[in-house]
């Protein structure tokens, strides 16, 4: 199984390429953070006995991912499952944002992601089955004032996804979107799950078991991962409650949490 | 004049530790997590003694390239002094709540509480053994009781914040056993200080609100951190080496069963796999 992981150097994609290789996966690994990808590289070769392939590329540039492709096709690279991770969002609302800030949400998380899907899609190991696996968020099901472009970012990608699945079943092909509450993966994020006391701590779910979990959904040929039983009950909610309500009601919690965290830097979701 | 490196020497235990030898004439070389802290635990030292002999680096350990940085930082400040090291504490720990990654995908408390002690001391293994020095480990009477789990030590499968804690205290009483089966007979000891339960903040740093809240309410039956201090003073101020091994409240104590020649073996054989050196090839 060769399998290909976008934002690997980051926590969710880094727990993804430990369970890849745990499971003996062949992995290629890209990501913009050069240190971070030889460390994760170094870390699972010394675990684990499976060929890791990396390459720096910046998935919002076209010419960075082309030459990350020239790479692929000098090898004659082909994928059994492609894991979308790649993906931020800047805390803070919307006008006290950085324009390109607020931009660059919607370029990382979408057009990039476009980008990265079109051209392995197209790399696909012919004859077996391929697995394509999509980072929506809690955040999709719901509007969310003071992450209004995040949120709907991350519902573009449940959208796209959803519909991606249908026109990709007659090529032997599976998508899953994965729409986890918090992940534990950085200081930043424990410190925000934090300041949402309770809640924060309810609606996080335990890296280590989205990350397996996920993995086995996509083989399995599963549409969409909410993990959590309370996050699937707080989905199920968003849709009865009138988008209005759960926006009024959502910036009420998101303007008492972010209070206290409000002068973090860049945070990966 | 004898120098002792200690990690995680901003606060709590390391911190008391730091203060206790600079009065009694140690020069200390402490280590920390952020300039910050190191910066204001330095003036703090230099204000309880002025003629302290205290210096501080930052690094965070979490990270095995930070390990490596900051060995060849120490490496070029010993030789610039006095060539040797008579003791390194490794006391620097975590808490964490959740499963949490190094940049090598290693578990965090694992990386930090044994893995990057296991990396420092290798790489500062030739200062000591020029002064045929100590390595002090920061153990914990929570090390009993459980096992390595050997095939899958990052508890990846199903994270338990507790179990990795304890597992990483045994991780630290098992590296110290293997240091003295190695290179005892070359000189250098190895000891591990049970410091009791403590009135520290290792529980309330990147935790969330359940393990924050369980450790505030117990920390108020902790002892102050200058208690478990006096341990590490002992073991340095003893001019013959101590004999035993596992210490609390300056006496030897009782350890696990777990804490043996052939489990010590197998943790080095993991380790220098994970870090990418073999003890063996130290001297």
């Amino acid at each position: 199984m060769n399998v290909f992981i976008t934002g690997a150097s980051g926590g969710l994609g880094r727990a993804l390429a430990v369970e890849c290789a745990k499971r003996g996966y062949n992995l290629f690994l890209t990501d913009v953070d050069e240190d971070g990808l030889s460390s994760i590289k170094r870390g699972l070769e010394r675990r684990f006995n499976v060929t890791t392939a990396t390459c720096v590329s910046d998935l919002t540039s076209p010419q960075s991912v082309d030459e990350m492709l020239a790479v692929l096709d000098k090898h004659r690279l082909r994928l059994d499952m492609l894991l979308n991770i790649a993906g931020l969002d800047f805390e803070g609302s919307f006008i006290k944002r950085e324009r390109e800030e607020v931009v660059k949400i919607a370029t990382v998380n979408n057009a990039a992601t476009l980008r990265i899907t079109h051209a392995i899609l197209s790399r696909r190991k012919h004859g077996s089955r391929f697995f394509i696996v999509f980072v929506s968020s809690l955040a999709s099901m719901f509007p969310i004032p003071l992450k209004a472009a995040y949120a709907a970012s991350k519902r573009f990608i449940l959208d796209f996804s959803t519909s991606l699945n249908q026109e990709l079943k007659p090529l032997n092909a599976s998508v899953l979107t994965l729409c986890p509450g918090g992940l534990a993966t950085t200081p930043d994020v424990v410190k925000s799950i934090e300041a949402q006391g309770l809640w924060g701590g309810l609606t996080t779910n335990p890296l280590e078991l989205v990350a397996s979990r996920t993995l086995d959904k996509a083989l399995k040929g599963s549409c969409i991962y909410i993990p959590g039983l309370l996050n699937r009950v707080l989905s199920i909610i968003g849709k009865a409650i009138p988008r209005q309500w759960v926006a009024a009601l959502l910036y009420k919690r998101w303007s008492n949490a972010q209070k206290q965290w409000l002068n973090l830097p860049e945070t990966i979701l | 004049m004898k120098t002792v490196v200690i990690t995680g020497a901003t606060s709590g235990i390391g911190f008391e530790t730091a203060s206790l030898l600079t009065e009694k004439g140690y020069e200390v070389i402490g280590i920390g997590s952020s300039a910050e802290s190191c910066s204001s635990a330095e003036k703090q030292l230099l204000l309880r003694n002025p003629s302290a002999q205290v210096r501080f680096y930052n690094a965070d350990l979490m990270q095995l390239s930070e390990v490596s940085r900051i060995a060849k930082v120490l490496k070029e400040d010993l030789e610039a002094h006095c060539g040797n090291l008579y003791a390194l504490i490794n006391n620097a720990g975590c808490v964490r709540s959740w499963y949490m990654t190094t940049a090598e995908g290693y578990e965090q408390q694992f990386s930090l509480n044994f893995l990057a002690a296991f990396l420092l001391t290798y790489e500062l293994m030739p200062m000591l053994k020029k002064s045929r020095g100590r390595v002090i480990m920061t153990g914990s009477k929570s090390h009993k009781g459980v096992n390595v789990h050997w095939d899958d030590v990052m508890l990846s499968k199903c994270y338990n914040p507790l179990l990795a804690y304890k597992q990483s205290k045994l991780c630290d009483t098992l590296f110290a056993k293997g240091l003295n089966d190695m290179f005892a007979a070359k000189g250098i000891r190895a000891y591990v200080v049970d410091p009791g339960l403590v009135k520290t903040d290792i529980g309330n740093r990147k935790t969330g609100a359940l393990v924050n809240s369980i450790w505030s309410f117990r920390k108020h039956f902790g002892k102050a951190p200058s208690e478990p201090a006096k341990t590490y003073a002992f073991l340095c101020e003893q001019q013959i080496e101590p004999k035993g091994f596992y210490y609390h409240n300056c006496r030897e104590n009782a350890y696990s069963k777990v804490v043996t020649s052939e489990n010590a073996a197998r943790l080095f054989k993991l380790s220098e796999r994970l870090c990418g050196i073999r003890y063996g090839e130290v001297f």
